[in-house]
């Protein structure tokens, strides 16, 4: 539907629209534009967080530059997103999956039992995931020790010492793994986190997109003797790219700024060593830790330019064609 | 999709996968379950199986440590949707119909907020809080969160809203309906399943929402329940069995919306998806 043009000229009897604006723009204005401005301003100082603000000019963006800390964040969440890339892999798969079930009414049932556990809140999930990965009662450890996969990873472990690939024992038998407090460790945990990886938003998306092709295409796929993995790549795929791209935007932004997750599982200043300090943790950890709330802020803008840019570049090459 | 033919073999690879993901997925739910039965003697002892006997007033510790916490979260969750959906809603009417001047600025600075993290202002944004005495006061946080949750909200609403048929408005103007009664008798019915949607959703977020809580609010009874689960965690390592009890009822309320929404939600996220 095509909108209705209100010129300026027009405003006098069209003035209540602006009435209607006005909540949501305030809101927006007051708790988005007001402490961005001001974040913005904060940069340039030292300043504690509180009433003491001296200016130093562009000092926190040059610090934020040559900080070690800050390059060592930025590699951890490298690894995290490429490893969030294949962890969308579960989700796409299941879509897919449940899509091919034959039966309408066993497809729905298989969507209404995987919506089920969105029930359980998300601070929930976390502490059953830090129960899991407890070195003494965890779930993790008793069942690695129960196959003997300890076993293997010890004896792998110590092979790889040997041949000068790993220059540390980090398992060792006889001796449970703290996979959330071993410097070495805390990387694969957090990657290992939330198996098997369906989120169950993504595969509704992708559900609705696969219910797009028409059951033709599928037939004539069946006649020319299409396989199942072919069938995939060229019917599947394709029509699913679109929610993926988006889901791939939602990705960046949430592995970039996320970092509830490492304060739950850790701590404030990123586990063991510092060793999964992300850019969103060093931000809180310098505000309300350290209390440089100046540098922090200088941190929270230079997380959304990158952003920005990445989205951009996302948005300008990652193309879907329709 | 429905097909006509299916090897026997293809069959049970499918219903394999799927139920092999469903037992992984609802695992929590049966740790949770079978450790919240449980003494701190059975726990070392047998700590998957069940035991018996089964320790009840492991629920009812467990309920004393989270009921204040969920009756806070209940509070925020609900007022945050209401205050979200009622802001996007007026907003998203103006420009799903009307082109006012300025329309195209006003929406290209509120979309670009999707793409500010919330972490890159939270400092500030405490700092603003405090100012406005909004610290420590529930009412304060829902009114924060819902401006950042509106954006989202006020995106997918003004597709939905300039999809639907000029006509609907134009008959209600005539009627003399204004733009208000126009939002309440069209919008709102037309709309209804994807606001109900993204009712849920927000609902779902401000109950998990942690960061902002955690900073925001200081007084013990007033926490919310991600904050409280959070803070007991560290205070109750040894009593695994109320603790697990404790997580399971905070699932309770969201079971319960679950229960009544399932079918909506479902649908609602699968038209989203195809609109939004």
């Amino acid at each position: 539907m095509a909108r209705q043009t209100v010129r300026l000229r027009q405003i006098k009897s069209h003035w209540p629209l602006y009435l209607l604006l006005l909540p949501a723009l305030g809101l927006i204005a007051t708790f988005m534009y007001l402490p961005a401005a001001t974040g913005i301003l904060h940069s340039f100082y030292r300043w504690d967080g509180d009433e003491l603000a001296t200016y130093i000019g562009a000092d926190n963006f040059t610090k934020a530059f040559t900080d070690p800390t800050i390059r060592h964040a930025f590699a951890v969440v490298g690894i995290l997103f490429v490893a969030n890339l294949f962890k969308m892999i579960p989700s796409i798969i299941t879509a897919v999956v449940i899509h091919r079930v034959i039966s309408d009414k066993a497809r729905y049932v298989y969507r209404l039992l995987f919506v089920v556990p969105m029930v359980i809140p998300g601070m929930v999930v976390l502490l059953i995931w830090k129960f899991f990965y407890n070195p003494v009662v965890g779930l993790l450890n008793s069942f690695l020790t129960a196959t003997h996969l300890l076993d293997l990873f010890v004896k792998a472990n110590a092979w790889l010492v040997n041949v000068h690939l790993a220059d540390k024992a980090i398992f060792m038998a006889d001796r449970s793994p703290a996979w959330l407090g071993d410097s070495s460790l805390v990387i694969p945990a957090l990657i290992f986190w939330g198996f098997p990886w369906i989120g169950i938003i993504g595969v509704l998306i992708y559900l609705s997109g696969l219910e797009k092709i028409p059951k033709s295409v599928y037939e004539c796929a069946d006649l020319d003797g299409v396989g199942w993995f072919r069938k995939f790549v060229y019917i599947e795929l394709p029509l699913i790219a679109t929610q993926v791209r988006i889901n791939l935007v939602l990705l960046i932004i949430g592995v970039l700024s996320d970092y509830g997750l490492m304060l739950v599982l850790l701590d404030s200043s990123g586990g063991p060593g510092g060793a999964a300090m992300v850019p969103g943790l060093y931000m809180y950890y310098n505000a309300f830790m350290k209390r440089e709330a100046g540098y922090a802020c200088a941190i929270g803008i230079l997380l959304f330019f990158i952003i920005l840019a990445l989205t951009f570049i996302n948005n300008k090459f990652v193309r879907v064609e329709k | 999709m429905s097909r006509t033919s299916e090897s026997p073999l293809a069959r049970w690879l499918k219903h394999g996968y799927l139920w092999i993901m469903l037992a992984l997925v609802f695992l929590p739910f049966y740790v949770m379950l079978v450790v919240s039965f449980k003494d701190n003697k059975q726990f070392s002892n047998h700590p998957w199986a069940p035991t018996w006997p089964l320790h009840w007033e492991n629920w009812i510790v467990g309920w004393n440590t989270v009921g204040v916490c969920i009756a806070n979260s209940i509070f925020i969750a609900v007022l945050t949707t209401v205050i979200t959906l009622c802001v996007a809603v007026l907003a998203a009417y103006v420009f799903g119909r009307y082109k006012v001047p300025f329309a195209d600025l006003l929406w290209a600075a509120i979309l670009v907020l999707m793409l500010m993290p919330g972490v890159a202002n939270l400092i500030p944004l405490f700092n603003l809080m405090r100012g406005l005495h909004l610290l420590n006061s529930l009412v304060g946080l829902c009114i924060v969160s819902a401006a950042g949750g509106q954006i989202v909200c006020l995106y997918i609403l003004r597709n939905f809203i300039e999809d639907m048929p000029k006509e609907f408005f134009e008959c209600a103007r005539i009627d003399g309906a204004s733009h208000l009664q126009q939002i309440i008798h069209v919008v709102i019915p037309q709309c209804g399943g994807i606001i109900s949607t993204l009712a849920i959703l927000n609902f779902v977020g401000a109950w998990n929402s942690f960061i902002l809580p955690l900073i925001a609010i200081r007084d013990p009874e007033k926490l919310p329940l991600a904050v409280g689960l959070y803070q007991l965690q560290g205070a109750y390592v040894k009593q695994w069995g109320p603790l697990m009890a404790a997580y399971f009822i905070s699932a309770v309320p969201l079971v319960v919306l679950f229960a009544f929404t399932m079918r909506f939600f479902i649908r609602g996220i699968s038209e989203g998806a195809i609109k939004g």
